[in-house]
């Protein structure tokens, strides 16, 4: 895969991720429109990235690059910004997405909030919002 | 018997309280608790403190309180559910005699005290990837969680309003509530959205204040002539902490393992609790204690609140003193969406329960007195949220 890369460097006022360690690879990937997990050569697929495989206890299980599809476990409509920078934002959806690989991932939906519902087909896109990262956003299919 | 006597409780002032710190609203919420049991600071060799600004909470509150080499010191932090937890510790310490006056306090200025500003570079690296979201923890969180369960089992925003309700018909009767008037079901859906399928009524109040139990050991509870309210059953666990998203069931608290260990080293049956007292940083969070607990069946506690079962009146009584809905208690404050949690950097998610003997419960006691009962608290998911609560 590899999916849009919007930059919103611009614009963004809200706070931006550090790569440090283990999840350095999952941002880099992301300014290549490419959404990371780790899979370990036992098998578990994990996210976010760690230094160890919390199945087997491997260090620095390698990464794989995901599908970018996935569903909406779950999601909320906020209408208080829970981080500064999202006051001219609200209300909006923030969502746990179920990638087709396994992983679930806490991201941003790109939607309105009333055509919404859990179990509904999502796609990856993302948001660059600092020279080193790129924060992965979810819109319907 | 072994199982440590709640012999006091005390509250400092709440709401707000610009003039005093943490530890000053916990030291006052002491000495009060004391005085109820019928002792004094002399009598104190233990302190078991959370939820404060401190990093090392357990000595700093000792040297506060100028207690004289301590024999029982306890900081594990383990967000809401911290204070229940230590009970169990306080068990084991007693029962080696290593301790016969323990108490637990809280104190906090989460309402008006400053703000952690703390950058990415300096949390956990799991921040990266929550934060740039915005989502408003710990609302948005458990709103997230309420919404897969209203998918899965039918659960509807009128259910969860039933507990505002009912909790604020306890709060009418507590002359310290900061809300006394009643609400209805609708005032709930209607209130100010926060965290779809939040409201404001559906979220607890953050306030400054402080809180301590005083747990004594059976000699010492006998020497005080204070009636035997025992702790008899304590259990905590983990699920998770920093990103609510990392669960893999998110309907399923920690508490449905926790209840059934409380439960049994109680030697009680859920027919034998005419009262509890659960966590409710949030109307669902009740909601899914209750099912975890086992008060009703998985996915049924939508029914089972509904019709004022947990009011006044109701089958069974919960949150007598308002709780953290309609008036702040340490628990709840513990818990409250707050711009200052806990030091949050090595803390998970933690389930803890811990029930009374079914010879010492308490009547369903409104107004000032403090819940002696039954409780269970499920300290899941106290967030850093940058932003002040609603
Ligand atoms: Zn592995």
């Amino acid at each position: 895969m590899s999916a849009p890369v919007k930059d919103r460097r611009e614009k963004w006022e809200g706070p931006v991720p550090v790569p440090t360690g283990a999840t350095v690879p999952f941002w880099a990937g992301t300014l290549e429109g490419d959404l990371r997990y780790q899979e370990c050569e036992c098998g578990n697929r994990q996210l976010y990235p760690r230094a160890i495989c919390t199945s087997c206890g491997d260090e620095d299980p390698p990464f794989e690059v995901s599908e970018g599809v996935g569903t909406i476990y779950t999601y909320t409509v906020c209408h208080v910004p829970g981080e500064p920078g999202f006051g001219d934002r609200t209300p909006y959806v923030v969502g746990a997405i179920d990638l087709v690989e396994g992983p679930r991932l806490l991201a941003l939906i790109d939607a309105e909030p009333e055509g919404l519902e859990i179990g509904a087909s999502v796609a990856v896109t993302f948001w660059q919002i600092s020279d080193v990262a790129a924060i992965p956003v979810f819109v319907p299919e | 018997m072994a199982e440590p006597i709640i012999a006091g409780v005390a509250e400092s002032n709440l709401g707000e309280t610009p003039d005093r710190n943490w530890l000053d609203n916990a030291a006052i919420a002491t000495v009060r608790a004391l005085e109820d049991a019928g002792c004094t600071l002399e009598d104190v060799d233990g302190v078991a403190v959370a939820g404060g600004d401190d990093y090392m909470p357990a000595l700093v509150l000792s040297e506060y309180l100028d207690l004289e080499e301590p024999s029982f010191l306890e900081g594990t932090e383990i967000g809401g559910s911290s204070f229940e937890h230590f009970c169990g510790h306080v068990r084991d310490a007693m029962a080696r005699g290593e301790a016969d006056v323990v108490v637990v306090a809280y104190g906090s200025t989460r309402n008006t005290g400053p703000r952690d500003e703390r950058s990415l570079e300096e949390t956990h690296p799991i921040d990266g990837f929550v934060r740039p979201t915005g989502l408003f923890r710990p609302p948005g969180a458990y709103a997230m969680a309420a919404r897969r369960h209203m998918h899965e089992y039918g659960t509807t925003g009128e259910q969860l309003a039933e507990i505002a309700v009912a909790t604020r018909e306890w709060a009418a009767m507590n002359p310290k509530a900061a809300h006394r008037e009643p609400i209805t079901v609708d005032d709930v859906l209607k209130s100010r959205k926060i965290a779809e399928p939040f409201t404001l009524l559906d979220c607890c109040l953050v306030s400054d204040g402080g809180g301590a139990v005083v747990l004594v050991s059976a000699e010492k509870a006998a020497e005080l002539g204070v009636p035997e309210i025992a702790v008899a059953g304590v259990a905590s666990t983990s699920t998770h902490r920093q990103d609510i998203s990392e669960m893999p069931d998110m309907t399923t608290t920690g508490a449905a393992v926790t209840g059934p260990k409380a439960f049994e080293q109680a030697g009680i049956t859920h027919d034998d609790v005419d009262v509890a007292e659960i966590y409710d940083s949030f109307t669902y969070t009740a909601l899914v204690t209750l099912e975890d607990l086992g008060f009703c069946e998985k996915g049924e506690g939508g029914e089972f609140v509904s019709g004022g079962t947990t009011a006044p009146g109701g089958e069974l009584p919960m949150n007598t003193q308002g709780a953290g809905s309609r008036i702040a208690t340490p628990d709840t404050l513990a818990s409250s969406s707050s711009s200052r949690p806990p030091d949050s950097s090595a803390a998970s998610t933690r389930e803890s329960a811990r029930s009374t003997t079914p010879r010492s419960r308490s009547p369903t006691a409104p107004a000032d007195s403090s819940p002696r009962v039954a409780r269970s608290s499920s300290g899941g998911n106290h967030e850093r949220t940058s932003e002040r609560p609603p």
